[in-house]
């Protein structure tokens, strides 16, 4: 097999730039905690990303599951990293892939644990006079309902 | 009877005779039918590329298929506007479903059925019969006049072709080289190529066409329901269903596909009626879609095969094979090469991961590999839709060759600059091929979506934002580090050839200034205001006024000397106020404080007038500083109100330096005149002097040279003048002892006075507050009647006033 190499254009040498990583599989990291994998398709000067046949990919413990997603296009502002992926290397990884359906049950579960933690600690924490404020039972008067 | 439309910029609708019904349809869809843009010059070449294709497939392949070609052969030579299915069938057609398949998915929606079936199902029938000598050699019952019922609209027809009994009829109206340019039907293009179908396609043509014969609700027949139960593709279909079951079960996002779907419009076989884009305009372009395709969609039924009369939609030009197919245009390529609805990109169908790899694979495949089966995916799998596990192996039983020329879908909606674009990358990937086997990327369709100037494009961005009139300044740890690693490299390559380092190299920009100037024309006033981000327009147009050292120190000196002149005025003030208020005070304390308070009302006019004074003598007043406060106007005020204050000895002595200084004060006083608040305290003073002292006054006031004369010109030198004479005049009337004429200093004093004020011209002679009555009378003294009289008039002195 003879490979033919992509001319190699280094746009801009001793900078970062997503040029060369377009049309190569990669992982995405975003902020609200999803990870997508997929073809990075188009970038602009924002590092907006379009992503093909992307997947998101639930991580829980040892396990993930992925869910066909399409085509995203993701504001760059809300990327945490990306990483391209070695196509060689993605199958040697020690993780577990599992259904879509497991993996979510999975994750569901993961969430509940770390929520009911977290009540824990609050109660614990109030009992001893310090109230954190949870942003998520907050409303935007600062008043927490804990229900 | 149908005539492939000619695509011309002004598309002209030929009416068949046959067909006048199908009219509204045409009308109805106008728009559409005569959209703008989706015309491509380009049809042509396509089409003889196309055709030759076609050549070759002719004389490589033994029986053609079914009269799906023939359809497009028209046996009468006519042709019509056929909607070419999907290219997809050509492409995944080893491996994807198989034509049944398509015919399953594509069903008619009800809507179209409901609608034009009748119509179309007679045009329909008319083209299938009619056009293929072979199909109604096979059939029978259904003569080219069978019109009665309704065939399922033209979409399906395609379907028809596709069907492996297609093969088992020859369409003998096959051209062997394009008819007419639209006789290259994408059907017969389907058909050529699916010759080689895989053996599951071997239904039973027969079984088909009677069925079809009768064009009545089409089903499939029962021996193709067997025929494609037995293909493990048709079980794959079973699996999955019919994509396009409103709402898609998996679909992503759950659309039904229906409500993409354009309105339907006549498929067709429209006499004369254009190519129809069932892609409206503007569309990505991913393939044709028989628009009448649409409506099938909705009828699904996993069993069921709506064989569908084939049907010449307007897309004569055989869909070539984009490089870049979403996986849902394969999907649709693969399930239905008719029934897609215009927008195939992330609408529902919904393929299982086999099914969408088999596809992908194929079309990835479907690339210059001549005859190969379809290759494994190459590269690690590059191109893994949605990462699934492909399963290579089922496409290999059904693969068949595919076409080397790449397939172009039917182009007929890009945008020309996006046909270039297509043809161009294609040409390169052509040209790349070479021998270039396992680079997946080259297998990637969906490559190069992000074209070359583009990507400069945001490099050049970015290198924008590199531009750096100081570069230390914009990044200091950047610059250093490039330094520090250049030196090290430097130390580390000595001797050794230089290594290239790649160097960031940004442009510098030259600090250019960006001053506004604004616009101005000559001979107007003033300045345009233009302005605009980057020259705002300036507020105030201030000039700034730059004062030599000297001059700033001059005037400091005199601001700052007018300063220490209120300041002294302002503490005198302060003591006057308390002075002035001694006496309520004094009222008010009881008895015992009230020495210590007359202590310091002592202690405070001491003050006051220490501060007038001379330093050396305690009863002349301090020129200098006389001056100075007289020269302030509240300085003025504030000695008018002193004076009363003051023991009679230090008042005069106020006096007199007033009276002394008067012409400097004069000069000051032009403005506001306050001199003259000055006049009742004097005239008090006055009163209360001495003979002596109201002539030294006098002398005073006439002190220097012409110093009479600038007294005169001011209001209150004149007031003072006539004060003081009417003084002395008081003094010679009242008191016959009066010393006054004891030295001839009085005399001669008076008369220097009547002289200057006989001399002065009128118009410098200022009127003065009052004129005492006694004035005449002393003048009466000193001078002459005559002179008497002429001061009389000059100084407007009343005769009467004694």
């Amino acid at each position: 097999m003879r490979f033919t190499s992509r001319p190699k254009m280094n746009y801009m040498p001793g900078t970062a730039s997503l040029i060369e990583d377009i049309d190569k599989k990669h992982l995405v990291l975003l902020r609200d905690g999803r990870t997508l994998i997929g073809f990075l398709r188009s970038i602009d000067q924002f590092a907006n990303l379009v992503l093909q046949q992307t997947v998101e990919r639930i991580h829980v413990g040892k396990r993930y599951g992925d869910i066909p997603r399409g085509i995203f296009i993701v504001r760059g502002e809300n990327v945490v990293l990306l990483g391209e992926i070695d196509l060689e290397k993605e199958s040697d990884t020690s993780l577990q892939q599992v259904c879509i359906e497991d993996i979510l049950e999975e994750q569901r579960l993961q969430q509940q644990s770390r929520q009911e933690a977290e009540k824990t600690k609050h109660l614990a924490l109030k009992e001893r006079g310090l109230v954190m404020p949870r942003p998520d039972i907050m409303d935007e008067y600062g008043v927490q309902h804990q229900y | 009877m149908f005539r492939f439309q000619s695509l011309d910029e002004d598309c002209t609708l030929e009416k068949e005779e046959g067909l006048v019904e199908e009219e509204d349809e045409i009308d109805q869809f106008n728009d559409d039918t005569f959209g703008d843009g989706a015309i491509d010059d380009d049809w042509q070449e396509e089409h003889k590329r196309l055709a030759e294709l076609e050549e070759r497939k002719n004389e490589g392949l033994g029986g053609l298929g079914l009269g799906g070609l023939g359809m497009g052969g028209m046996g009468g030579g006519d042709a019509s506007t056929v909607q070419l299915p999907p290219p997809a069938s050509r492409v995944p057609h080893p491996s994807s479903l198989p034509p049944p398949h398509h015919s399953l998915s594509s069903m008619p929606p009800p809507g179209l059925e409901d609608r034009g079936g009748g119509d179309l199902a007679e045009s329909l029938a008319m083209l299938i019969l009619g056009a293929d000598p072979a199909i109604a050699s096979v059939g029978g019952p259904t003569g080219p006049g069978d019109r009665s019922t309704g065939l399922p609209p033209p979409p399906s027809m395609p379907q028809q072709h596709q069907l492996p009994p297609h093969q088992q009829l020859t369409p003998s109206g096959l051209p062997p080289g394009p008819l007419h340019p639209s006789l290259l039907s994408y059907q017969q293009h389907q058909h050529l190529l699916r010759r080689g179908g895989p053996p599951m396609q071997q239904m039973n043509s027969h079984n088909i066409w009677e069925n079809n014969m009768g064009f009545g609700p089409v089903s499939v027949t029962p021996g193709l329901v067997t025929q494609m139960e037995d293909s493990p593709l048709m079980s794959i279909i079973k699996e999955v269903g019919l994509p396009n079951r409103p709402p898609p079960v998996m679909s992503e996002d759950g659309r039904d596909l229906s409500e993409r779907a354009p309105p339907p419009r006549s498929s067709s076989p429209v006499i004369g009626s254009p190519p129809v884009r069932a892609v409206p305009i503007g569309t990505p372009p991913k393939q044709p879609m028989s628009h009448a395709m649409n409506h099938h969609q909705q009828i699904h039924h996993p069993t069921t095969v709506h064989v569908r009369a084939p049907v010449h939609h307007q897309h004569r030009y055989p869909p070539s094979f984009p490089e870049r197919i979403s996986p849902n245009t394969l999907l649709n390529m693969a399930n239905s090469p008719l029934c897609r609805p215009p927008f195939p990109a992330g609408v529902g169908p919904v393929l299982s991961q086999i099914q969408r790899a088999q596809m992908l694979n194929s079309q990835v495949a479907g690339f210059p590999r001549g005859c190969q089966g379809p290759p494994l995916l190459p590269g690690g799998g590059g191109f893994r839709p949605f990462f699934g596990q492909p399963p290579p192996h089922r496409m290999g039983p059904h693969h068949n060759h595919v076409p080397c020329p790449i397939i172009r879908h039917n182009t007929t909606h890009l945008h020309p600059q996006h046909r270039r674009m297509l043809t161009q990358r294609m040409q390169s990937r052509g040209g790349e091929r070479g021998g270039r086997v396992g680079d997946w990327r080259s297998r990637d369709p969906y490559s190069n979506l992000m074209t070359q100037r583009e990507k400069e494009w945001v490099a050049k961005i970015q290198m924008m934002q590199l531009q750096s009139t100081d570069p230390y300044l914009d990044d200091y740890y950047y610059q250093n580090y490039f330094e520090k690693m250049e030196k090290r490299q430097e130390r580390d390559r000595d001797g050794v050839r230089k290594e290239h380092t790649t160097k960031l190299i940004t442009p510098q920009v030259a600090k250019l200034e960006h001053t506004y100037r604004p616009v101005q024309f000559a001979g107007s006033l003033g300045k345009l205001t233009v302005s605009s981000v980057n020259n705002p327009r300036k507020m105030i147009d201030t000039v700034v006024t730059s004062r030599t050292d000297d001059e700033e120190k001059r005037e400091k000196q005199v601001w700052n000397k007018r300063r220490q002149i209120l300041y002294t005025v302002e503490k005198m003030y302060s003591l006057l106020l308390e002075v002035q208020d001694f006496e309520k005070r004094f009222m008010q304390t009881p008895e015992e404080q009230r020495e210590a308070l007359l202590e310091q009302h002592k202690t405070h006019t001491l003050q006051l007038y220490a501060s007038l004074r001379e330093k050396e003598w305690d009863d002349r007043v301090s020129d200098e500083q006389c001056l100075l406060i007289m020269s302030v106007r509240k300085g003025k005020r504030l000695i008018s109100r002193l004076i009363p204050f003051l023991p009679p000895l230090q008042a005069a002595a106020v006096v007199m330096g007033i009276a002394r200084n008067l012409p400097a004060l004069a000069k000051k006083d032009k403005q506001d005149q306050a001199l003259c608040w000055l006049v009742e305290p004097v005239a008090v003073v006055i009163s209360s002097l001495s003979s002596a002292a109201l002539t030294d006054l006098l002398q005073e006031l006439q002190g220097s040279e012409g110093q009479l004369s600038k007294v005169l010109q001011n209001k209150f030198g004149v007031t003072l003048l006539y004060l003081i004479l009417s003084e002395g005049e008081r003094m010679q009337s009242s008191d016959l002892n009066c010393q006054l004429m004891d030295d001839n200093r009085w005399t001669e004093l008076v008369f220097s006075v009547t002289r200057e004020l006989l001399n002065v011209p009128p118009s410098s002679l200022s009127p003065p507050l009052f004129t005492p009555p006694n004035l005449l009378s002393l003048f009466s003294r000193y001078v002459d009647r005559q002179r008497l009289e002429l001061l009389q008039e000059k100084l407007q002195i009343s005769s009467l006033s004694r």
